[in-house]
């Protein structure tokens, strides 16, 4: 064996009885001890999260990564869980958790209650999730372009909404299930001056939840 | 005189408008799923909670030997529990256009799986999440935590 081989060989063991070492300590569940793991999004991407105390913090960037936390120390070297032990240690709280809320928008022709074609169409769409989802709860909010007076805009605004929840309850929502509100013009998607016609901002958001 | 009628407008105002304030609370979410020993803490009373209850800004869930909880808060944030846990919702505050937006919530024991909302992508050091030796700051991300008291 040659000398750099050797080397090579004895970084693999240190790195392997290290990992093992800090994993067996991740897992294991002590009194008085906190163990925060982060996880991919619904989506897969990752985010971050920093965990930390008087004692000092630590970063968490990859998916599975976790680190524990004693009293009066800081957070411990981070380690990377295996998905099975992410399972074993947090699968009842997967289990129980709510699906994700999804988010329509609905465009109306100008100066009107009335949907565009392509937002009738989705309108069915939502309707399929709120039948899925476990006691979905849907909230309606309406918005305008700034074209005509703010206050105007904002019953305009109402009327698309109150539109929209009358869609859905002639679909055989529940009424109870769903708030309607309205925001007029206060809210638009593209940004513009007073009085400017923008047929992305006459919309209707709506989130299932 | 005059300073009578002032204090009796006042009261009148104030009775007038205190009871809206109580019988409305705005929910700060819902709970979804809830199956075996599931708990709603209020005002430090503990009532059985049922999916599609309300849950409002102070309150406590905590679950039993073989409880679970699923909660979506009105910014879009999930919180889940498995058995023998425990988490309390000491601030919400979703009022983007306002400006006000705050989320804390205090994990008290067992295990539970967060999922960030509009909250943290609007403001994400208004989210703080807090176990008894940690505080946690979240970029945008799911988080799984366990507590062992």
């Amino acid at each position: 064996m040659t000398g750099a081989r050797r080397v090579l060989l004895l970084a693999c063991l240190a790195l392997a009885s290290h990992g093992c070492a800090t994993l067996g300590l991740a897992v294991s569940e002590r009194p008085g001890q906190d163990l925060v793991a982060l996880l991919p999004d619904d989506d897969g991407s990752v985010g971050a999260a920093a965990v930390g105390n008087t004692s000092g913090s630590t970063d968490l960037v990859v998916a599975r990564q976790a680190t524990t936390v004693s009293a009066g120390a800081a957070p411990d070297q981070p380690v990377v869980l295996d998905q099975s032990e992410i399972d074993r240690i947090f699968g009842a709280a997967l289990a129980a958790q709510p699906p994700s809320p999804r988010r329509f928008i609905l465009y109306f022709r100008f100066e009107s209650e009335e949907l565009n074609d392509g937002s009738l169409a989705l309108v069915q769409e939502v309707l399929r999730v709120v039948r899925e989802y476990p006691l979905p709860h849907v909230t309606v909010v309406g918005h305008t372009d700034t074209t005509g007076a703010g206050a105007l805009n904002v019953e305009l605004g109402q009327r698309r909404a109150n539109a929209v929840h009358d869609l859905l309850v002639d679909a055989g929502i529940d009424a109870g299930a769903i708030d309607a509100t309205s925001h007029g013009e206060s809210a638009p998607i593209v940004p513009t001056g007073d009085n400017v016609v923008e047929p992305m901002n006459r919309r209707v958001e709506v989130t299932v939840r | 005189m005059k300073l009578r009628h002032a204090c009796m407008a006042t009261c009148a105002a104030v009775l007038l408008t205190a009871p809206a304030f109580a019988q409305d609370p705005a929910a700060a979410g819902r709970i979804k799923i809830a199956s075996g020993e599931a708990f709603l803490i209020r005002d430090g009373v503990e009532t059985a909670v049922e999916a599609g209850q309300t849950v409002l800004e102070s309150d406590g869930l905590r679950t039993g030997d073989d409880g679970r909880i699923g909660l979506t808060l009105e910014d879009d944030t999930r919180v889940s529990l498995g058995p023998n846990s425990e988490v309390r919702l000491d601030s919400f505050r979703y009022a983007p256009a306002e400006g006000s937006l705050a989320l804390t919530m205090r994990f008290l024991r067992g295990v539970a799986v967060y999922v960030s909302g509009q909250i943290a992508r609007l403001a994400p050091d208004a989210v703080r999440l807090e176990t008894p030796q940690a505080i946690v700051g979240v970029r945008g991300t799911r988080l799984a935590l366990r507590v062992t008291p």
